[in-house]
């Protein structure tokens, strides 16, 4: 017979090795993609000899920047994802607010807007405005992709906005109010402040999700407005030879470096934005 | 905004009712239903269809059942740096799709050199040609996918379980329940509602996948994995014919409106029993 206390540690051991298991499976891609962009050919070894640096070098990033253009696709990506996550504050900010104040049917519009945009393939948007923007000469610039992108965003962010300030208790405004607060005043001082921590959420959420957009890149972007999500796809061409599979590496890592960097430094901010917006959904 | 949306969905919906092509944009045919009838009776269209529905099912139930799994380990007792592995968990999600598809691609499927021949090559298997090989590729796209989507689920499921108080897994215990009995008798009750939403969510997300599975394996091989999405793109882009393009997209999206409209009276029932 074991005694209660050894088979309880034995459980807490038990679930905390489960859960390291789960996450060398998470990590397992994105580490790998580092270790093969920090070796010399990097396709001809092993996954161990990989993650032992057995060729180290940083010759695939050197080439990454240089015949990988990388700086034109990076500055694409920042202007439009960085534009997005601006354009939809100023105007999901202020509509949120105002939804937040009123109940019934204008609620209800943006709430069905939300789930309806969760249903719509994106393939059913992507090839009328490829046409559309042809049309309109939005096609291939970046103007065209960051309406693309603020049609997605949009409905999404005012609706995980609208949760946020129907957090802030009426009291709180109402003494506002008593104390004399203009109505800018009130928004700007008494109810934002507030709701800080969720409009920070959002706003790298948007960035996130901007960022890695690639559908839409696809078919919207021309050759002038390509992303970095749509750079790296270009090395993938010759890479069954193995000819530059450590330099794709390389490109890759540098792809995910900027949001996974986000993800940590804001992770409380996502973790609460992706749960709250997401039950409320 | 209504308008950056719906004037794209009536413009699709008109092209779907039209023999459009790319190379002869200018000679437009009325054909009103004639693509629709057209796509069901093609075998190639059915296939991806086919294809789609499995790998949609597919990634609900694998990230469904992983995410209560790990969520119910992380929500144990004396589970210790439980942001630190929140934080970690999350990366698959956030970490870009196409380059998930290469990474998985690349290092982990590759036949000769891939993280998964390695490990089933240590307990004697054989090493497969996992995306190249037409009996494994969807298999294959459908756990790559389910690695992206699976930190969702674990979320809601642990923000849904850290509301359940403890008492009731100390009643459950002082019953003489072992911890799976716990969550098949106390857990997967009141998980009920999020495994609801957490299902259409990824429903949604996985029938209109393209970037992982195109990154992965581009719809081939042959036409194994290719879904919905990259049908239409082929048809519309690669064949120029955006006519049937768009009545492939438009039937996705008939078929999402359905499924919107069981989800919305299945929940709209949950909420009443709850009440």
């Amino acid at each position: 017979m074991i005694a209660p206390k050894t088979r309880k540690r034995f459980q807490i051991g038990l679930i905390h090795l489960l859960l390291g298991l789960w996450l060398v499976i998470s990590l397992l891609p994105p580490v790998m993609l580092i270790a093969a962009s920090l070796n010399t050919k990097a396709l001809f070894r092993s996954p161990w000899d990989l993650l032992l640096l057995k060729d180290f070098s940083l010759e695939n990033y050197s080439t990454a920047f240089v015949s990988g253009e990388f700086w034109f696709f990076f500055t694409n990506s920042v202007i439009i994802s960085t534009a997005s996550v601006v354009i939809v504050l100023i105007i999901c900010v202020p509509m949120a607010y105002g939804l937040s104040k009123i109940s019934g049917r204008a609620r209800n519009v943006v709430a069905f807007g939300v789930l309806a945009m969760r249903f719509i393939p994106y393939v059913v948007l992507a090839l009328p405005m490829f046409l559309l923007f042809v049309d309109l000469g939005l096609a291939g610039s970046r103007l065209g992709l960051l309406l693309a992108h603020l049609a997605i965003h949009i409905p999404f962010a005012t609706w995980m906005l609208v949760g946020f300030f129907d957090t802030v208790p009426n009291e709180l405004e109402e003494s506002g109010i008593v104390d004399g607060c203009s109505a800018w005043n009130l928004f700007w001082n008494v109810t934002l402040p507030v709701v800080r921590s969720g409009v920070i959420a959002l706003a790298i959420l948007v960035f996130i999700m901007s960022w890695n957009e690639y559908l839409f890149a696809l078919f919207l972007a021309g050759s002038n407005a390509q992303p970095l999500t749509v750079g790296v796809t270009r090395f993938l061409g010759g890479i069954e030879s193995g000819a530059q599979h450590g330099v794709v590496a390389a490109y890759s890592v540098l792809v995910i470096t900027p949001v996974i960097v986000f993800s940590l430094i804001a992770n409380r901010f996502i973790v609460s934005g992706m749960t709250a917006g997401a039950v409320k959904g | 905004m209504a308008v950056i949306v719906c004037s794209p969905l009536a413009l699709g919906f008109r092209y779907s009712l039209h023999r459009v092509f790319l190379y002869d944009f200018d000679n437009q045919l009325f054909k009103g239903f004639e693509n629709y009838k057209q796509a069901f009776a093609d075998p190639l269209f059915l296939k991806a269809l086919n294809t789609t529905v499995i790998f949609t099912i597919g990634c609900v139930v694998i990230c469904v059942l992983f995410g209560i799994l790990v969520a119910f380990l992380l929500n144990s007792k004396k589970v210790v740096w439980r942001p630190f592995w929140v934080a970690l968990f999350l990366i698959p999600f956030v970490m870009t799709p196409v380059v998930g598809g290469i990474a998985w691609r690349f290092l982990m499927w590759q036949q000769e050199f891939g993280v998964i021949n390695a490990i089933s090559g240590l307990f004697g298997a054989e090493p497969r040609y996992w995306l190249l090989d037409r009996e494994t590729a969807l298999f294959a796209s459908i756990v790559s996918n389910s690695w992206h989507l699976i930190p969702l689920a674990i979320l809601v499921f642990y923000a849904a379980l850290s509301t359940i108080p403890d008492e009731l897994y100390e009643a459950s215990h002082i019953d003489g329940a072992g911890p799976f009995q716990a969550l098949w008798y106390v857990v997967l009750p009141l998980l009920r509602p999020h495994i609801l939403f957490v299902s259409i969510i990824l429903l949604t997300s996985a029938f209109r996948e393209f970037d992982m599975i195109w990154a992965l394996t581009g719809g081939g091989p042959g036409r194994s994995t290719t879904v919905l999405s990259i049908f239409a793109y082929n048809r519309g882009i690669a064949n120029q014919d955006m006519g049937m393009a768009n009545t492939i997209a438009f039937s996705m999206f008939a078929f999402m409106a359905v499924i919107a409209w069981i989800y919305i009276t299945v929940y709209r029932k949950t909420l009443e029993q709850n009440q």
